[in-house]
């Protein structure tokens, strides 16, 4: 019994370190958060990567195992990964069939990592490329919340 | 736009009235389906870029839409001289289908593979006839690809196999009756995943098959290729790496401390001549500049070679996705893709003239305002390269499916 558990466990902690979404963090599929988003009005924040993404593993290692970082994201935002790679389906907010792939290509996810900031109806506020220290995360952050603070006091 | 990709596209404009004329002239693009707009979005997205055929004087093409509020699968046919196609039938039965692979058996028929409801279906269209659907033995089954010559019906698929999906071969039967049975089915790769493969393509050329796939086994993305000697589909060599093929990485990759890899995505595979193929996907070995159009030529004698560029020095700036691939026996190669080098997806192609690749150029008819992406392409037996594609005024619209004939100059 114990071998079993102990395999399991093996088994789980392979899966999250092949996995390109930081772990412990909530992220859903695209269309999981944008309905979510559509429902609690947060903005989306998508996380393009790929599998053995190399720069998605140094931002997760450096950057979102931060706290505050963590702290901030889960709270301000629907969180959704997406494999840039993939051809896993899933259907937009218009109604249109699509798959992570291609909504890759839709967002411009050329490389990865791409973070994408989206109102609920897809329109992006804001997009980093490429490697992303916790400074960078801490500042779209902040642009974010006060662009959101903005629209709400007109 | 920047300086250097207005400079690309620039070129883009300029290059295609002179090189095209040489090669194809195309006739002006017509609609496939005429069921179009509000909440229809149509689909070329099969494994291997199979979505267009050509059997006896008949061009058909196969596409996914959801037109009833279901994902299905579609054909729409033509004769070679008609201005229209018609005869537009539903393939798929009552479930959800999706990425429909189409070849040519000869004489007007065609076969079909999809997935639906997460099993390989395949059947047999000859007219207005549909032979009974064969569906493959493993009911975990996707990404359905077709290829066909000199008799022999493949079924290539990623079937589950364990905790992987695996890639398997089905030499398909075709009765009197249309229907199809599995006259053989085998794993392509003797030895058991180690991670997921995905998305197959193969050829049939003069008895043998070549499959190449999307294979995970290093921790990032691979292309994967295998080739079973004339009249033994079943007799698969081992498989072997054929994207970059001394495993080198590029920046963040083996040698780095974050990571496993470039990516590679979904490749194409093209019989040309009497005995060569060439696989094309799109790789990101140059990983700053996204996607571009890679590939391998292969022979009977000595198998994959080195990777080539398939596209030019102006799209290194752009970014190049879905890549197709179409030979005829005279030797011509084509390759095509949709490029966003001049600031929106068009569809460009090159080909193979005299071992190097030519300019890039935009497809007549699927370049400028809004996208044109998606493509597939086949060429016929005189060498007349039929193309579909995938176009919409604006990103996320409603979309139409569009076909260009384009015959072959002597």
């Amino acid at each position: 019994m114990l071998r079993v558990v102990v395999l399991a466990l093996l088994l789980s902690l392979a899966a999250a370190l092949q996995a390109d979404a930081p772990a412990s963090y909530p992220f859903l599929s695209f269309d999981e958060a944008m309905a979510q988003a559509a429902e609690d009005g947060r903005p989306v924040f998508v996380y393009f990567g790929r599998y053995g993404c190399g720069y998605c593993e140094k931002t997760n290692k450096e950057a979102f195992s931060d706290a505050q970082v963590r702290e901030r994201y889960v709270q301000n935002y629907v969180l959704a990964y997406v494999d840039a790679e993939s051809g896993r389906r899933l259907r937009l907010p218009s109604g249109e069939r699509t798959t992570e792939r291609e909504l890759g290509t839709r967002y411009d996810a050329f490389v990865t990592p791409v973070f994408s900031f989206l109102t609920p109806d897809g329109e992006v506020l804001h997009r980093m490329v490429g490697v992303q220290r916790i400074e960078d995360l801490m500042d779209a952050d902040r642009k974010l919340q006060a662009l959101r603070a903005g629209k709400g006091a007109r | 736009m920047r300086g250097p990709a207005r400079l690309a596209a620039l070129a883009l404009v300029l290059v295609p009235a002179v090189v095209m004329a040489d090669r194809w002239h195309f006739e002006p693009p017509i609609e496939v389906t005429s069921v179009a707009g509000g909440q229809v979005f149509h689909h070329l997205e099969s494994s291997g870029r199979r979505n267009v055929a050509v059997s006896g004087g008949v061009v058909a093409v196969a596409w996914e839409d959801d037109r009833d509020g279901t994902p299905r699968v579609y054909l729409a046919r033509k004769g070679l001289d008609d201005d229209a196609f018609a005869d537009e039938q539903r393939v798929s039965g009552a479930g959800e289908a999706y990425e429909p692979s189409l070849v040519a058996l000869g004489a007007g028929r065609f076969a079909l593979a999809w997935e639906e409801d997460g099993q390989v279906h395949a059947r047999v269209v000859d007219g207005p006839r549909l032979g009974p659907v064969f569906r493959a033995a493993n009911a975990d089954s996707v990404q359905a690809s077709l290829a066909a010559a000199g008799g022999t019906l493949l079924l290539v698929a990623a079937e589950r196999d364990g905790r992987f999906p695996r890639i398997h071969a089905h030499r398909l039967a075709v009765g009197p009756d249309l229907a199809l049975t599995a006259a053989e089915h085998c794993p392509v790769d003797g030895v058991a995943p180690r991670d997921e493969q995905l998305y197959p393509a193969a050829i049939v050329l003069a008895g043998r098959v070549v499959v190449a796939w999307e294979d995970r086994r290093p921790g990032h993305t691979i292309i994967m290729a295998a080739s079973s000697p004339a009249g033994a589909v079943c007799q698969f060599a081992p498989a072997q790496r054929i994207s970059q093929r001394d495993g080198s990485g590029n920046g963040m990759g083996r040698n780095m401390p974050y990571g496993k890899g470039h990516g590679v995505s979904r490749v194409a595979l093209a019989a040309f001549g009497s005995s060569s193929a060439f696989a094309a996907w799109a790789d990101k070995r140059n990983f700053r500049e996204g996607y571009d159009i890679w590939g391998a030529p292969w022979t009977a004698a000595d198998g994959f070679g080195a990777n080539e560029r398939v596209q030019d020095d102006f799209g290194g700036v752009a970014q190049q996705w879905h890549a197709t691939a179409a030979g005829h026996p005279d030797g011509t190669l084509v390759v095509a893709w949709d490029d966003e080098r001049d600031g929106s997806p068009s569809v460009v192609m090159s080909w193979r003239e005299d071992g190097t690749w030519s300019d890039d150029v935009v497809l007549p008819g699927a370049g400028g305002p809004g996208e044109q992406a998606n493509p597939s392409i086949v060429l016929d037996a005189d060498g007349n390269l039929h193309t579909a594609w995938v176009e919409r005024e604006v990103t996320g619209g409603p979309t139409r499916l569009r076909y260009a004939f384009g015959r072959a100059r002597d």
